[in-house]
């Protein structure tokens, strides 16, 4: 009989969970400093970084205050090009912005656990990026200061909204997605300020105060709070559908060749879906090393969301190819020219350039070893996102230079006044979500712990294996 | 008067709740402090009626009611033919409708908890940092005749900072 192999047996079990392991053997004022120190600390990098990003936002508001000033015609705008870059980066920012309602209101609703320590981070996200979206019809109006007729009330010039019109639904959409992701956002950090309150002195004592509300945490406040959001997570779900959904329609309500599609409300959805999830995922990377946060994000959630960003990308290829094989069929002379112009036209650059970015991240993602290592997620998604941005391009600018008068046939160049704007709120972006992760919790502490209420570590065999409380 | 004690374990809290009610004190003179969501009934505590929801579906209503007015209504009094389409159709007013709904819901959720849990408050209440560091406080609201026995029993359930709570102005 062969002896058995005792170096396997005596050979210590790793498990994968070490990291899990070291955080459920905190206590909860560890965790509170854990979170809290590396917002106290702005070294010179963060010095640096936020100096550039405002002077890229600076240099964007010279460039706005430039297009006021000598009116839209210092862009690239043309007929019959007239949405141009500043379309293309609204839609992709209102597609960011819908990761942090998938992640936070979808996987609350599911009781996911791996979503406590990004949700934050998500919602966050999708405020920011509304706020960056925001910007643009003001922008793309030319004279900002005629935005006040979009506002009914009553007046001696007998002027009203049209309704009827899908850019009323699109302020109203963006307006009620933004007012609805700033309130989730606050709500659930309402407990985290409390938690700040109490471990911190000067400037942010006064500021966590006033956001806590006066929260002390008892049983009724719990309760309250628990219960709003689970009924915010249930209503922002259909607005987070409606809002690209209505964008979508911006285009195609109209008659103008590649938009007049009734695909085009679920495939702005799930390509919004999938370029979120993206961000998301690159946001995280360079959060988690910024701050130190390895023990909150560990590989587990960037496992999860790599497989979610896979399912999406995979959702997005379906519908992609449902538009474009009836299209190709179709065979409608204007069409066939805008495919002939992507696929071997001058637009075909930036055509295989949205294929490749969009498909390769896909194949990539298939591989836990991609998912897990942060570098390799960092790359993976920001491609996904550069595949979104030219997506968004070859719709908006790329569709409009050929229409149903071929004398009407044009193109777009876009001038430094567009390209800086753009810039701006790329770095209007990155500069509020740095601000923010010095001055708020990224991680939701109180969720964190009660995560920890939820989990046990129990061994299987050789296995240590978290297991899950059936609490609600 | 006013007691607060801290636990280090939600079992020794449940259970001394419960002995507490057995000495005659009603639950609403209790109030459990956490950092923590426990579920509900952990404590032993009774579950709270709220009228959230229903101040959700008024305000549901009500956005409701203000998008049928904007977008059924106000067209004929600002008269606008467009493309050929009646001044009112049900595609656009659904959409309307649909978002000042979902709008009025979402508002009308944040601003009834906060009605609901009496927010903002920053005045001084009976409260211990601690809690936010993984403690659960227990104050009490009692007779002075059953302070003794009060002492006694949260003693025997392993509290400790036993006394008059600090009011901190939150």
């Amino acid at each position: 009989m062969p002896e058995p192999d005792h170096a396997v047996y005596e050979t210590p079990p790793t498990t994968p969970y070490d990291e899990r392991l070291l955080l459920a053997q905190r206590t909860d004022s560890e965790i509170n400093l854990a979170v809290l120190q590396p917002m106290m600390q702005t070294g010179k990098g963060f010095w640096v970084l936020v100096t550039i990003l405002s002077l890229i936002v600076a240099w964007g508001f010279y460039a706005w205050g430039y297009l006021i000033y000598w009116g839209i015609g210092v862009t690239g705008k043309n007929r019959p090009v007239y949405w141009t870059l500043f379309i293309t980066t609204f839609v992709f920012w209102v597609g960011i912005s819908h990761a942090g309602t998938m992640i936070s209101a979808v996987l609350r609703l599911l009781k996911v656990d791996w979503r406590r320590p990004i949700t934050r981070g998500a919602e966050a996200m999708t405020a920011f990026a509304l706020m960056m979206a925001g910007l643009y019809p003001l922008i793309h109006l030319g004279r900002v200061w005629k935005f006040y007729w979009m506002i009914p009330y009553p007046n001696n010039r007998l002027m009203w909204p049209n309704f009827q019109s899908p850019l009323m639904w699109d302020m109203v959409a963006i307006f009620t997605y933004l007012i609805g992701s700033t309130l989730y956002l606050y709500l659930a950090l309402i407990p985290d300020m409390a938690m700040a309150r109490d471990h911190t002195g000067g400037w942010r004592y006064i500021l966590y105060r006033r956001l806590a509300l006066g929260w002390r945490g008892t049983e009724g406040e719990w309760h309250k709070i628990h219960r709003a959001l689970g009924i915010f997570s249930i209503a922002i779900i259909p607005i987070f559908l409606s809002v690209h959904s209505i964008v979508s329609w911006d285009f195609a309500v109209t008659i103008q060749p590649r938009w007049h599609s009734t695909i085009f409300a679920p495939y702005f959805v799930i390509g919004a879906v999938y370029s979120g999830l993206s961000a998301l995922a690159s946001i995280l990377v360079v959060v988690r090393r910024g701050m130190d946060l390895q023990e909150f994000l560990r590989a587990e959630h960037f496992d999860a969301l790599g497989k979610l960003v896979l399912i999406a990308g995979m959702a997005w290829v379906y519908f992609w190819f449902a538009g474009f094989i009836v299209e190709w069929y179709g065979n409608e002379p204007v069409v066939r020219e805008l495919i002939r112009e992507e696929v071997a036209g001058h637009l075909a650059p930036f055509f295989y350039l949205q294929m490749s970015a969009n498909l390769i991240p896909i194949v990539l993602l298939i591989f836990k070893g991609v998912r897990t290592t942060p570098a390799l997620l960092l790359a993976a998604t920001l491609l996904v996102n550069v595949g979104m941005f030219t997506e968004r391009a070859l719709i908006v600018i790329g569709s409009l230079q050929r229409n149903n008068l071929p004398f009407n046939w044009g193109i777009y160049r876009p001038t430094w006044v567009e390209v800086s704007i753009v810039a701006m709120t790329f770095a209007g972006f990155a500069l509020l979500y740095t601000l923010f992760s010095r001055i708020i919790p990224f991680v939701p502490v109180w969720e964190i712990k009660e995560g920890r209420l939820r989990y046990t570590i129990r061994r299987i065999g050789r296995l240590l294996v978290p297991t899950a409380a059936e609490i609600d | 008067m006013t007691l607060i004690a801290l636990f280090h374990e939600s079992t020794d809290t449940a259970e001394v709740i419960d002995e507490l009610h057995n000495l005659g004190i009603p639950d609403n003179k209790i109030v459990v402090i956490t950092g923590v969501p426990y579920p509900e009934g952990a404590l032993g505590r009774h579950r709270e009626w709220l009228t959230l929801p229903y101040i959700v579906l008024a305000g549901a209503v009500a956005g409701l009611l203000f998008g049928l007015f904007l977008a059924v209504v106000t067209p004929h009094l600002y008269h606008l033919d467009v493309g050929g389409h009646p001044p009112v159709g049900f595609p656009p007013a659904a959409v309307i409708i649909f978002i000042f709904t979902m709008m009025a819901t979402i508002v009308s959720t944040f601003l009834g908890v906060l009605w609901e849990m009496n927010f903002p408050r920053f005045g001084p209440a009976p409260y211990n940092k601690l809690v936010t560091d993984g403690y659960l406080a227990v104050i009490l609201d009692i007779p002075t005749l059953l302070e003794d026995k009060v002492k006694q029993t949260l003693e025997a359930h392993h509290a400790h900072h036993i006394g008059e709570p600090e009011w901190m102005a939150l």
